[in-house]
Parts: structure tokens; sequence; C-alpha cells
């Protein structure tokens, strides 16, 4: 399977993965779908890309396994009993894992990062489905509010919960996903969608336990551009969304230093989450859909290969 | 000043708020939501400890902003202008009322008052024009509308205490028309004084010019304890044919605390000669009374002197005596007299205290020569005498001599003597429905003006049985008369010199009046009036002016008169060693008064032995030293009218000055309301100075401020 640059992908098509359009789409399964086929219509690509038929490795027959996985040619030439193994041979389980801290209704722009990332989880989520994979869904702020197993037949309601998810609490990570990752029984892929407002130790500290229960985690830290850039220019009271401490802030005085601040945590999150083997990807709310999923195909890709 | 919506002071409490605001120091500036604060705390920061006011100037500023909002709203409004109006609109007429009559000597009021005037010269604009005005018993200016600062304070400096008393009307009235003569368009009058009521009556008809400004400046003291030689009264009475004076000091004591020993002394001719110890009460009086000396020399210079205190002037009393002379009286009686005729009025006129002489003689035993030593002469029931001894009586009575006629039983009328008596009289009438008795007394007279008062004699006592008819000439002018309207008394000038008629006895004949207790006394003032005696004046007053050419006024040196005849040049020697000319004239030759001490008169070039003096003393209602209330005076010399509105300095206001005035004493809130918001905008630009200099600032208490750029 290839993937192609990101640059290469930037075609007429793409505005169907802008997020101010997709704001526009109320219908979220309609929205996932739209990501999607826009998406992969645009790889020009068999929507069946990365089913699970790729030969993977033989064995030898064991008593109990079904005789129709014999490979009849090996045993014309070797005449001993050898069944195939394909790679993936069954659906993974694929589980969003979602913030909806407080501070992810922020958003300078239309599109929230909880919008943009209920599109992101909606979109793979669908993709997911489309892959014959079992989906689930959690979302948590300081502690798990909604835990759908994954499974095939919980698109419909995976969908309708992101819908309704609303942030309003302060969040965090540690205890949330220790419960989340009790609760999956099988390995599977976890697609964890946060801002990450914690310090990079306590971070990687409390996602590494899921990536140690044999998970494959993949992660999205979404950022509204003023997070990032922080461009704001007049003197203000800034109010902490989780916390509601103000305090006052002239912005000229400090932009430089927070952006500084925001790229060491960004790049330190990156370099534990690489030394943890978890793919860490920095989205920018603004920015198109695309990159997002090229990287999730990556992801799966590389996850893929390993196995 | 007043308010006229003081409510609005309750928005005082609001000066609360910028404390607090400084102190919590919450952040009034719009509010940004931010996922988290977790990076920009990280960010270093210098931290100082709050919980104490960081910008006190801005503080002050928005406290003060608002204690001006709060202020002008209250609409504060003074109650009168105290500025005058007219101070801004041109160059002003200011007289300067300086009182220096001797009160100001208490302490240091001169001092002050000096001060005082000075400052009103010193605040003078080249424009403004200025008088000074000097306040006693009379009224001096001094300098008269001059623009010449220096004159008025080189006058102001060389300016002495007087030694009379406050009046205040001509100072005023000296004032008043300076201010009516003046053409400037704004008059001022400052009235410098201790401002005692002693010398304000409140009919001096004293009325300002229209629009002047009045500024009453009191000067006083929280307490002033004096004490005065009030009075001294100098009895004279004759012992071994010597004349005795005996001085008796009345002394006053005004406020004060405990009883006090003074010491007071006679002096006599410049020697001490008798030292008394005087026990004075907390405002009270002692009288002290020092042994009689003996009167043996003319102009006798005697002082009564009490030891100093705060006022030095009323402290001593000066006066100067000379031998007396008797009033010689002659009655005439009959060649056979009744009885006792005039026992009675023989008794009435000796004493050794008297200052009569009386000589009882027969009419027959009358010589014209007897004329030239009486003073008065008594025809006691007796025809009037003819020929060239009534001539002789006409001429007495002419030049100056008194006449009285008692009649009786033995009198008689005779034509002729209607042109020398006030009226004719005729034959006697007996009361026989009882006594007749005195009803009506001519009190205002000088015979009768002694018993004026109640309690100072009772005629209505006395019994008249039998008089004389008298029916009163158009001359003739009735003095007494009794209850049934016909005439007791009657009196007639005739030239320099009086006749009287007592239609009566004057022994207990026809009445009792002789044996009546206002026998004598009545007796007396007759002899007084008739033989125009009067008492010697030992001591006149600062600033009374003396007639020395006037004969009258100088009756206590009759006998040497002619030492200070008109033809002759007089020089006087002032108490303080200055002289004044008197030069030899027709009329009347004044000398002003106005120092207190002794005054010598002498042709110049000459030393007597006993020289003429006058003694002059300080008025003693000076040293009453109770004030009045200054703008009681200034209002009663406003001019106005029926709605007129005064100014501060009791001035009469125009209708323009009066909406002028009103404006201006409720005009303040604009000045409040402005001064208010130019301290806003500036805390506008302070703040907003300070926001920009970055600083932050956390709720819990910690201010933050980056350390570095």
């Amino acid at each position: 399977m290839a993937v192609r640059e990101r640059s290469s992908v930037q075609g007429a098509n793409t505005q169907f993965l802008d997020p101010v359009v997709l704001s526009r789409i109320g219908n979220l399964e309609l929205l996932a779908r739209t990501v999607v086929d826009g998406f992969l219509q645009g790889l020009h690509r068999s929507p069946h890309l990365g089913m699970s038929l790729d030969f993977a490795e033989h064995r030898e027959y064991m008593g109990g396994d079904d005789i129709r996985l014999i490979d009849w040619r090996l045993f014309a030439r070797t005449d001993r009993f050898y069944i195939k193994l394909f790679e993936a041979e069954t659906a993974a389980d694929f589980m969003v894992v979602l913030d909806i801290s407080k501070s992810m209704s922020f958003g300078t722009h239309s599109v929230t990062k909880l919008d943009y990332a209920r599109y992101l989880g909606s979109a793979l989520a669908y993709f997911s489905q489309k892959q014959k994979d079992r989906v689930g869904l959690a979302t948590f702020d300081h502690e798990v509010v909604e835990f759908i197993p994954p499974s095939t037949r919980h698109l419909q309601r995976i969908l309708h919960t992101l819908s309704r998810a609303e942030p309003g609490r302060p969040g965090t990570l540690r205890d949330p996903l220790m419960r989340i990752g009790e609760n999956l029984h099988h390995r599977g892929i976890i697609l964890l969608l946060s801002d990450f407002y914690e310090e990079p130790q306590a971070v990687i500290d409390s996602v590494r336990h899921l990536r140690a229960r044999g998970h494959d985690v993949i992660v999205f830290h979404l950022l509204d551009p003023a997070e990032l850039e922080f461009t704001y220019d007049s003197a203000a009271s800034f109010r902490d969304l989780e916390s509601a401490t103000m305090i006052p802030i002239v912005p000229d005085e400090l932009a430089v230093e927070y952006r500084k601040l925001i790229g060491e945590h960004t790049q330190e999150l990156d370099r534990l989450f690489t030394g943890s083997r978890i793919d860490y990807t920095v989205l920018d709310t603004s920015k198109p859909l695309d990159y997002a999923l090229f990287r999730y195909l990556s992801s799966r890709e590389k996850m893929s290969r390993v196995r | 000043m007043g308010l006229l919506a003081p409510l609005f002071l309750l928005g005082l409490v609001g000066l609360v708020v910028p404390v607090l605001v400084h102190l919590t120091e919450r952040q009034r500036r719009t509010v940004v939501d931010f996922p988290s604060l977790m990076f920009l705390r990280k960010i270093p920061f210098r931290s100082t400890q709050r919980r104490r006011i960081h910008h006190w100037t801005l503080l002050s500023i928005r406290a003060l902003a608002l204690l001006l909002l709060v202020a002008a709203f209250s609409r504060p409004f003074f109650e009168n202008t105290e500025v005058a109006i007219g101070a801004t609109l041109g160059p002003r007429e200011v007289v300067v009322v300086l009182d220096r009559s001797y009160s100001m000597g208490y302490g240091d009021r001169w001092e002050r008052a000096k001060t005082r005037a000075r400052q009103v010269f010193e605040g003078l604009e080249p424009s403004d024009r200025a008088s000074l005005v000097f306040m006693g018993r009379g009224a001096e200016a001094l300098l008269r509308a001059t623009s010449d600062r220096e004159r008025l304070l080189a006058a102001l400096d060389t300016a002495s205490i007087g030694d009379d008393g406050t009046v205040y009307g001509p100072a005023l009235k000296l004032a008043q028309t300076i201010l009516e003569e003046s053409e400037l368009p704004n008059r001022e009058a400052v009235i410098i004084s201790d401002f005692q009521r002693s010398g304000w009556n409140g009919d001096e008809g004293v009325s300002f010019p229209f629009g002047t400004v009045i500024e009453p400046v009191l000067i006083s003291d929280d307490s002033t304890p004096n004490a005065t030689v009030a009075s001294v009264t100098l009895q004279r009475d004759f012992f071994s044919g010597q004349e005795r004076m005996t001085a008796t000091a009345r002394v006053v004591r005004r406020e004060g605390d405990e009883p006090v020993d003074r010491t007071i002394l006679l002096e006599l001719d410049g020697q001490e000669v008798q030292t008394q110890t005087v026990t004075l009460d907390p405002t009270g009086s002692a009288t002290v009374t020092f042994e009689p000396f003996t009167l043996s020399d003319v102009y006798t210079r005697g002082s009564i002197r009490l030891d100093s205190d705060a006022l030095t002037q009323d402290n001593e009393l000066h006066f100067v005596l000379s031998p007396g002379r008797a009033m010689r009286v002659l009655v005439l009686e009959g060649a056979n007299p009744r009885e006792n005729v005039s026992l009675y009025l023989e008794t009435a006129h000796a004493s050794e205290e008297s200052s009569f002489q009386v000589e009882v003689r027969s009419s027959s035993t009358f010589s014209t020569e007897d004329l030239e030593t009486t003073d008065v002469v008594v025809l006691n029931d007796i025809p009037f005498p003819q020929g060239n001894t009534e001539v002789r009586l006409r001429r007495f009575v002419e030049a100056g001599g008194g006449l009285l006629l008692v009649l009786g039983e033995r009198s008689a009328w005779r034509t002729g003597l209607e042109e020398f008596l006030p009226g004719r009289f005729g034959p006697a009438r007996d009361y026989s429905r009882g006594a007749a008795r005195l009803g009506f007394l001519d009190y205002p007279h000088p015979v009768f003006e002694l018993f004026a008062g109640p309690g100072t004699g009772d005629f209505t006592r006395a019994r008249f049985f039998r008089s004389r008819d008298l029916q009163v000439s158009p001359e003739g002018q009735v003095l007494a008369r009794f209850d049934d309207g016909s005439v007791a008394l009657a009196e007639r000038l005739v030239g320099e010199g009086s006749v009287m008629v007592w239609t009566s006895t004057m022994d207990a004949f026809w009445n009792d009046l002789a044996v009546q207790p206002v026998f004598l006394p009545f007796i007396h003032q007759l002899m007084y009036h008739l033989g125009k005696y009067r008492d010697q004046v030992p001591w006149f007053t600062a600033g009374q002016v003396l007639d020395i050419a006037d004969p009258d006024g100088l009756v206590f040196v009759a006998d040497r008169e002619n030492e200070l005849s008109p033809e002759t040049d007089q020089v006087a020697l002032t108490p303080g060693g200055g002289s004044i000319a008197l030069p030899a004239t027709v009329g009347p030759r004044f000398l002003e008064l106005d120092e207190q001490g002794f005054y010598e008169v002498r042709p110049p070039g000459t030393n007597p032995d006993r020289v003429f003096s006058v003694a002059v003393n300080v008025d003693v209602a000076e040293s009453e030293l109770e004030a009045m209330d200054p703008t009681e005076l200034a209002g009663a010399v406003a001019s106005r009218q029926a709605g007129d509105e005064v100014g501060a300095g009791g001035e009469t206001l125009t209708p323009e000055m009066q909406a002028r005035n009103q404006e201006r004493r409720q005009s303040l809130w604009r000045l409040l309301m402005v001064a208010a918001l130019v301290l806003l905008l500036a805390e506008t630009a302070i703040s907003n100075w300070i926001s920009r200099a970055a600083t932050m600032r956390f709720e819990d208490g910690r201010s933050y401020v980056p350390s570095s750029p």
C-alpha cells in the first residue's frame, strides 16, 4: 500500500475536507461519508484498499484447523498439510478516544477543536467501518463520559454520541485513559484526540499504559491557530476555560515567549510519543482534514507492516 | 457655605470604591477565553506582593475626582460673597477708618490694627485710591484719596494712639463724604476698631454710598481685665478758716478671677502726698477716700494714679483746683420785722461747709455800696425800695445780680414795678377750704431741675395757707403754681440778671415749706440760679475744646481772668511738650484739649509762679472694653432699600449685582465639575500608561510583570 505525500493530494476535491465547509453539514454520518469518499476518491484507489487478504505465512495443520485453509498446492509439492495464514485475518478494534474537556470547546474561527475532533473521529470511524473493523468510542474529561465498546454495529450510535458530545468540565488524562484501557479487552487501534494541556511527562505516562496493553495508539494533538501563534494584539484578561482563572495579558509582551513554550511542548510530546512508538501528530484545526487522514492511513500501514 | 442638594453627599460613600478597586485589583478590561493558561503561567515574571496600594497617584486622582463630582452635585454655594464683587471690576476707592482711641492701646491692639491697615494699603492696585481716616472723639483724614501707597504706609507708620474715646459718627461721616465724592466704580470702607459699644448710639445718620463694600475688622482680645479710676469727688469745706479738699476716688475693675490689691496714690503739684492700697473684687468697684488737704494756691494740680495694667491711660485722673469764693447773699427785712421772718432763710445758708455767706439786715440800713459785694439780694416781706436805691438795684440786676422778692403781708405794689418784676402782685388770699399745695413745678428750669428725679424732693407735702396773687406779665415766666392755678414762683430776666417773685413767705407764717426737708435744697438752688453760681471744673475730657476767651468757661479762675484777656498773646503748652500759639484776637480763642494731662496757658516769654492750668482726662467710658457686633455697625451704615440684598461687608447690591452675586455664590459646582473631568482625563491617561507598562496581576493577590522584554 502506497501513501502519497500530502502535497500531492491537495487537489480540487479538498474542499470536502475543509473544516469550514464541513461545519455546514449537520449530519455527522453524511459528513463522514463525504470526507471518506471524497478523500478516497481523490486518491484514485480502490475503496477496498487495506482489506486483510494479504498472505502472511504458513504453518502446519493441526487437529481442529479448518481444512478449507489447507494450502493444497504446497501439499502437492511437499506432501505435508500446511494451512495459510493471512494478515489481519480478522477485523480490528478501532477505538476513538475523544477528549471533551472544556478546553476543547475553544476555537477562534467557525470550528472549535471539539468540532474538528468530531469530524475527524466520525470520518475515521466511518472509514474503519468500511474496512470491516469494529469501531468504538470513548469520551472523557476528568472521567469517562461515554463508553461505546467496539462493534461492527455501533457506528450510528457512535456518530450520534459524537454529535451530542458537549464540553463542560475540566479534564485530565490519566484516570480516564486508565479506565478506558481497562475496558478494552482486545488489542486494537486507539485514536486519541486531545489538546493535551498537561505536562508532557504526565501525558506520556497516561497514554503509555494503553500502548503497554498492546494497543496501537495514534495521537492527534488538536490545537487552534490562536493556540499555536497567539495572535492576540490587545491587552485583555485571559480566562482559563477549565479553571476560570483570569490573568491580565499584554500579548505584545508575551507572544514570542508563548510560541516558544508551545513549540517546546509539542516537541517534547513528539519526542516522548515517538519513543513509545506512538504516532503523534499536531493538527491545526484551521487546516483541512486530509493531513490527518493521511497520517492515519500512514500509521495503519506502519502498523500492518510491523504486525 | 451651604449646599443646595446635601443628599448627594451620600455619594461620598463611593470613595471606598477606588480603594477597593486598588486593593482587589479586579480586572476590568475585556475577558478572553483561552483553553489553558498553562504556558502563560510558565513565562517568568517579576513578582511583587500585593495587599497594598500600588498606584497611589491613580488612587488619589480617582478619589479626588469622585469627591469633586459629589461636591459638584451637592451644589455648594456661599452664604455670601466673601470676595467683594466689585474688586475685579475696576479701580477702587478705599477708605481705611482706623480707630486710635486710647482703648486701642490695650495690649498689642494698636500694632494689630496698623498691621491690618498696612495689608490693605499693600493690596492696592496702581489704579486704586485710598484714604486714611483716624477715628477718635472726632475724625481726621490724614491722607485723602491718594494712589501713593508709600505715603499711606508712611503715614501709618507715624500714626500714634490718642487719648480720646471712640465716637463712630464723625469718622464714618467723613468716610461717607470721601466715598461719595469718588468717581471710581468701586468703593470700599475698611473699619478697623475694637468696636466699643459705648461709642455707638445707632442714630449717627451715616449711610455709605450705594454698593459700598464695608469690611469691619474687629481688633479684640479674649479676655480684657482692666481697672479704671472711674471718678474722683472733690469735697470742699472750711476748717479753721482754711479751705480744705477731700478727694474720693472710685476704682472700677472689670473681669478677673480673684480679688487683687492695687496701689493708688494722690499727687499734688507733682508731689506724692498719700498712698493707699485698695482691694478690688472681680468685676467690682471700690472707693478710696484720701485725707483732706489744704487748698491755698490757685491752679493746684492734683493727680490720682493707680498702678499700671494693660490699659494705662485710664489708671490716672488729673484735676486742677483753686481756692473757692463763697456766694454772698443779702437778706433785707423790714424795720419791725415779724419774729423769725428771716430765720429759716439765714439758717438754710448757714453751715460750716456752705459756700454761702448770708447777711440779714434791715432795709433801712441798706446802702447801694452793699451791692458791690453781693451776689443775690432777697427782699423779705418788705416794700420795694424807691428812689436811688431802686435805680441801683435795677442796675445791679441788669449787671448780672439776682433779686428775690418774698411776698408777705408787708409787700406793696406800686406803679412802675411792672417794668422790672415778672408780674403785678395783688392782695393776699386765704385758702379757707384747707391748705393749698404746689401743683406745678417747671422741672426743666435750673431751680427745679435737681428735683426732677423720683425721691429727690417732695414739694407736695408743704401746705400753703395764704399767698399773694400774682398776675404774670408777658415778660415773666411761671416756674411754680399752686394746685388752684395761682402763681407760686415767677421769674423775669432783666439784663444779665434775673428777678424772681415768691408769692408766699419764707418762714412758717403763711406756709410750712420752711420746715419741710425740701426747703434747704430749694433755697440753695434758688440762690445758685440767681447768683449765677457755677462749680469749679476740675478737669476736662480729652477731645473737648476750651474757649479761653469765655469767662464763663473759666469760672474757677475768675479772679485772675485778666491774665487771659483778649488783648494779650498766649501760648498753651501741651502735656506732650508741644506748644500752641493763642494770639490776641477779638472773639473766641479755642484750645483743643487732645492730650491727657495738664495744659498750661501763659503769655509768651513769661514764667508766672502759678500758671493757668487745665487738667485733661480720658473719657472713662472708653475703658469699658465691651465690643459690639461689627456687622451690626456695618449693616447700620450700609445704604439700602427694602428688598435689597446685602453683601458680605454690608454693602447694598443692585439687581444686576444681586444676580451676579447669586451666580457667583452658586457657580462653584461648575468649577468642581471641570476639575473632576480634568482629573478623570488624567486618570485615563495614567491608567493607560500603566497598562502599557505591562502590569499583570493574578487574583490571588500577587502581581506579575514580565522580567524581561
